[in-house]
C-alpha cells in the first residue's frame, strides 16, 4: 500500500499550523463567524484562528483585526468568505503577508456571469504573482480526517460526528449538498472518509490536482462529483498513472453537441459522449447514480476485486435469484452453469436440493450456509458472489461474517444484500460493521464497478509497471 | 497534404472538397476508393476505363456537401456513352465545380463512419460506428479522445450495439479489423498533428469484402 505522503504546497489546505477567517465577524447570520466556531469550538484546532473583519473583532474567542497585515504571526491557510468585490483586495493581502494557501468559499465569481469573471482573473492574477494555490472560489472548503481539520462554512455539531468514523475514501466534490449528503450517509456505512475538498469554480486546484495528492497519501478510493471538466488532458494523465479506484459522478449528461457543427460527427459528439469514452481510456469509473458515490466505495475497501466476470448467486428465496439474475445480465455480468465436480459437491451437502445457478435453499442451519459458500468459493468456474439471504435468524449475521473472512481467504468478492428493510439492513451493517448494500440494484453495480477496477488495474499495470 | 489544406485556407475554403478530402484521409493510412478528377468528357471516358466499369461520377467542389440533393451524383454508370452523358449532366447543374470525380463503384451492404471531432475539454476525439445516410437517426456510435493506441480502438469498436455486422454477415466475410484499427488510429493522429482540421467525417466506409473503403468523406478546416 501506497502511503508515502507528498511534500507538497497542497499540504496547507489539509494540516495547516494557523489558520486566519476573513469575511468572519460578530454580525448576525455571518458565515465567517460559523468556521471560527467550527474551529474553535467543534473540532478544538490546536493551533492559533485569527479573524479579519472591518472593526477587527474577535469571532467566536478567535482575535480579530481589520487588515491581514496586522496578524501579529504567520499564518499557513486563509479562508475569505466576504462579498465577492472585495476578495481580490484580500487575495493580495494574503500574498503580502506570505501566505500561500487560500481557500475562496465566497460566491459571484465565474459562476454568475462576465462581472464575476473579471473578479475572478484578477484573483487568478495575484496567486500567479505570489505564488499562491487557491480552492475555489464558491466552495465549500475543506474536511480532514486524518488530521482533524474543516473549514467548512455552515458545519454544524452533527457534522463532527463523522470525525469519530476516518476511513479510507477522498473526496472531490463540487457543491456542497453533496459534501453533507456524503458525510450524513457514511455515518451509517462500515467506510469512512479520509478527506472531503470542495473545489467549487476551480480556479486553480482541480480534480487532477487532488487525485494526484490523493495518490500519495492514505487515501484508498477517491470519489468524485463533478459539475464540469476544465482540462481533459490533465486529468486523464493524472487518472491513467494513479491505480487506487477513482469513482465520479458528473451531471449534466444531456448538453448537446455543437450546434454549430458542421460535420455530422460533430453533431454527435456531445460532452456527456466524450466525458465518458475520456473515462474509459484514463481508467476512471463512472458512476450512474449520486447514492453511488458513497454506497459503492465499500465494495473497493472491504472485498478483493472481481477478476472476472462469472458470479454465483445464493438466496433463500427463488424470486430474488431470477430478479437478480435479470440485473446481471443487463449489467454484462454472466451466470455460469456450475460444472457438475461443483454440483455433485453441493449434492452431498444435506438439504441441498437446488444446484443450479442461483443457489437457492430454504431455511437451513448455518453450516449449510457455510459449506456452500465454501464450495461455490473453491469453483473455479465462479470469480465472485451474490449473496442475498434475508436475516431471518440472527445467525445469519454470523454466516455473513464467515462470508467476508472467506472472500479475503479465496481472494473472490463478495456483493451482499440482505432482503430485510432497509432500516434493518443500515441497523446490521452498523452494529457488526458488515458491507451490506441497501438494495439488489446496488449489489449488482458493487460487482460490476469492482470488475471494472479490476479490469482498468491491469490495463495501468500493463503501461506503467505493477509497483509504482 | 499539407499543400492541400494550406492552399484551401488561403482561398478561404471552409471545407476541402471530396477529392481534396479523400486525399489527406488516404496519407493517414486509410484506404480510400480508387478515382480520378477529370475535367473533361473525354477524360472521364478515359478515367472510367483505367478504373474499371461500373464507375461513380461526383461533382466535385468544397461547396457541394449534399451532392446527392444537388444532383452530383450518377452512380452504377457501365458504359463510356453513360459516362458522357452523366458527365453532361454534372456539368450542366449550373454550380462552380473543382471537376467530376471518377470513382470505383464499391459494393458492400455494411456501411460505417468514422469522424474526428473536437472537444473544448479534452480536444481532438475520434468517433465510430453505424454509417449510411441514418447514422444520426440510429446513433450507434462510440468515441475515444485522441491519440489513440491499438487497444482503444479495438475497445471502441467492439462498444457499438451492431457489432455483429463486423463479423461474417450473409455470405460476406468478417471486416478486417485490424485495416480499421489502423484508420482509427491515423483518424486521432491527423487530429492531433493538424489543428487546422476541425472535423472530419468518413461516411460511408463501405466494407467491400473485408475491406472498409471510404467512399465519401468530408474535412472541416479550422475558422
Amino acid at each position: 500500500m501506497n502511503v508515502k505522503i507528498k511534500d507538497s504546497q497542497l499540504d496547507k489546505f489539509f494540516n495547516p499550523a494557523s489558520v486566519t477567517v476573513i469575511g468572519a465577524s460578530s454580525a448576525p447570520f455571518n458565515l465567517g463567524a460559523t468556521i471560527c466556531t467550527c474551529l474553535r469550538e467543534y473540532i478544538k484546532f490546536p493551533g492559533p484562528v485569527f479573524a479579519v473583519n472591518r472593526k477587527g473583532e474577535a469571532v467566536s474567542g478567535c482575535p480579530g483585526y481589520s487588515a491581514v497585515a496586522d496578524i501579529p504571526q504567520e499564518v499557513d491557510l486563509a479562508v475569505i468568505i466576504t462579498p465577492a468585490a472585495v476578495v481580490p483586495r484580500f487575495v493580495k493581502e494574503c500574498g503580502e503577508k506570505g501566505i500561500r494557501n487560500i481557500i475562496i468559499e465566497s460566491a459571484g465569481f465565474s459562476e454568475q456571469g462576465t462581472d464575476g469573471t473579471a473578479l475572478q482573473s484578477e484573483i487568478d492574477g495575484y496567486a500567479r504573482r505570489y505564488g499562491i494555490r487557491l480552492l475555489g472560489p464558491n466552495c465549500l472548503g475543506v474536511l480532514d480526517n486524518m488530521s482533524r481539520f474543516c473549514c467548512f462554512y455552515g458545519a454544524y455539531q452533527e457534522i463532527m460526528d463523522v470525525f469519530d468514523k476516518p476511513g479510507g475514501v477522498s473526496y472531490v466534490i463540487q457543491s456542497g449538498g453533496v459534501g453533507v449528503l456524503i458525510i450524513e450517509s457514511l455515518m451509517d456505512d462500515v467506510q469512512g472518509i479520509n478527506k472531503m475538498v470542495s473545489i467549487g469554480n476551480k480556479t486553480d486546484v482541480d480534480e487532477a490536482d487532488l487525485i494526484e495528492y490523493f495518490s500519495g497519501d492514505n487515501t484508498r478510493v477517491i470519489a468524485m462529483y463533478l459539475e464540469n471538466v476544465m482540462h481533459g488532458e490533465k486529468l486523464m494523465n493524472v487518472a491513467r498513472r494513479v491505480k487506487k479506484p477513482i469513482l465520479v459522478f458528473k451531471s449534466g449528461r444531456t448538453e448537446e453537441g455543437t450546434a454549430a457543427a458542421l460535420s455530422h460527427t460533430a453533431g454527435m459528439a456531445n460532452n456527456d459522449a466524450v466525458f465518458d469514452c475520456a473515462c474509459r481510456q484514463a481508467g476512471i469509473i463512472r458512476l450512474r447514480s449520486i447514492s453511488e458515490i458513497y454506497s459503492l466505495p465499500k465494495m473497493l475497501t472491504e472485498m478483493p476485486l472481481l477478476r472476472g466476470n462469472r458470479i454465483a448467486a445464493f438466496t433463500n428465496s427463488g424470486a430474488f435469484g431470477s430478479i437478480s439474475a435479470d440485473l446481471m445480465v443487463e449489467a454484462g455480468l454472466r451466470m455460469p452453469r456450475l460444472e457438475p465436480a461443483t454440483r455433485e459437491r453441493l449434492l452431498k451437502i444435506r438439504g441441498v436440493f437446488n444446484v443450479n445457478n442461483p443457489v437457492d435453499i430454504g431455511p437451513a442451519p448455518p453450516q449449510v450456509y457455510l459449506d456452500i459458500f465454501e464450495i461455490l468459493f473453491s469453483a473455479d468456474e465462479v470469480d465472485g458472489l451474490l449473496l442475498m439471504s434475508s436475516i431471518w435468524r440472527d445467525f445469519v449475521i454470523d454466516v455473513i461474517k464467515e462470508v467476508v473472512k472467506m472472500c479475503k481467504r479465496y481472494d473472490k468478492p463478495a456483493a451482499i444484500y440482505t432482503p430485510n428493510s432497509v432500516g434493518r439492513i443500515i441497523s446490521v451493517r452498523k452494529k457488526f460493521n458488515l458491507p451490506l448494500f441497501d438494495t439488489m440494484e446496488e449489489a449488482v453495480r458493487a460487482l460490476v464497478v469492482s470488475h471494472e477496477q479490476f479490469r482498468y488495474l491491469q490495463k495501468k499495470e500493463t503501461r506503467y509497471g505493477a509497483d509504482n | 497534404m499539407e499543400q492541400i489544406i494550406k492552399k484551401a485556407i488561403e482561398r478561404g475554403q471552409k471545407t476541402l472538397s471530396e477529392y481534396d478530402s479523400k486525399l489527406v484521409i488516404g496519407s493517414a493510412g486509410v484506404a480510400i476508393t480508387r478515382e480520378k478528377l477529370a475535367r473533361t468528357r473525354d477524360e472521364a471516358v478515359k478515367f472510367a476505363s483505367e478504373i474499371g466499369y461500373p464507375v461513380v461520377l461526383k461533382g466535385c467542389s468544397d461547396k457541394a456537401a449534399h451532392k446527392t440533393e444537388m444532383g452530383l451524383v450518377k452512380l452504377r454508370l457501365s458504359s463510356a456513352e453513360e459516362v458522357q452523358k452523366a458527365y453532361e449532366e454534372i456539368a450542366g447543374a449550373g454550380i462552380e465545380l473543382d471537376g467530376v470525380l471518377v470513382q470505383e463503384m464499391i459494393k458492400g451492404d455494411r456501411e460505417f463512419v468514422i469522424g474526428l471531432s473536437r472537444d473544448p475539454q479534452f480536444g481532438p476525439c475520434v468517433m465510430f460506428g453505424i454509417g449510411g445516410i441514418f447514422t444520426e437517426v440510429i446513433k450507434d456510435v462510440s468515441f475515444r479522445v485522441a491519440p489513440l493506441t491499438e487497444l482503444d480502438a479495438e475497445e471502441m469498436i467492439e462498444e457499438i450495439r451492431m457489432k455483429k455486422l463486423l463479423d461474417e454477415f450473409r455470405g460476406s466475410p468478417a471486416v478486417d479489423r485490424k485495416k480499421l484499427v489502423t484508420a482509427l488510429v491515423g483518424i486521432g493522429e491527423l487530429g492531433v498533428k493538424h489543428s487546422e482540421i476541425a472535423e472530419i467525417d468518413i461516411n460511408p466506409l463501405i466494407v467491400s469484402g473485408s475491406n472498409p473503403v471510404v467512399v465519401d468523406a468530408l474535412v472541416v478546416l479550422a475558422g
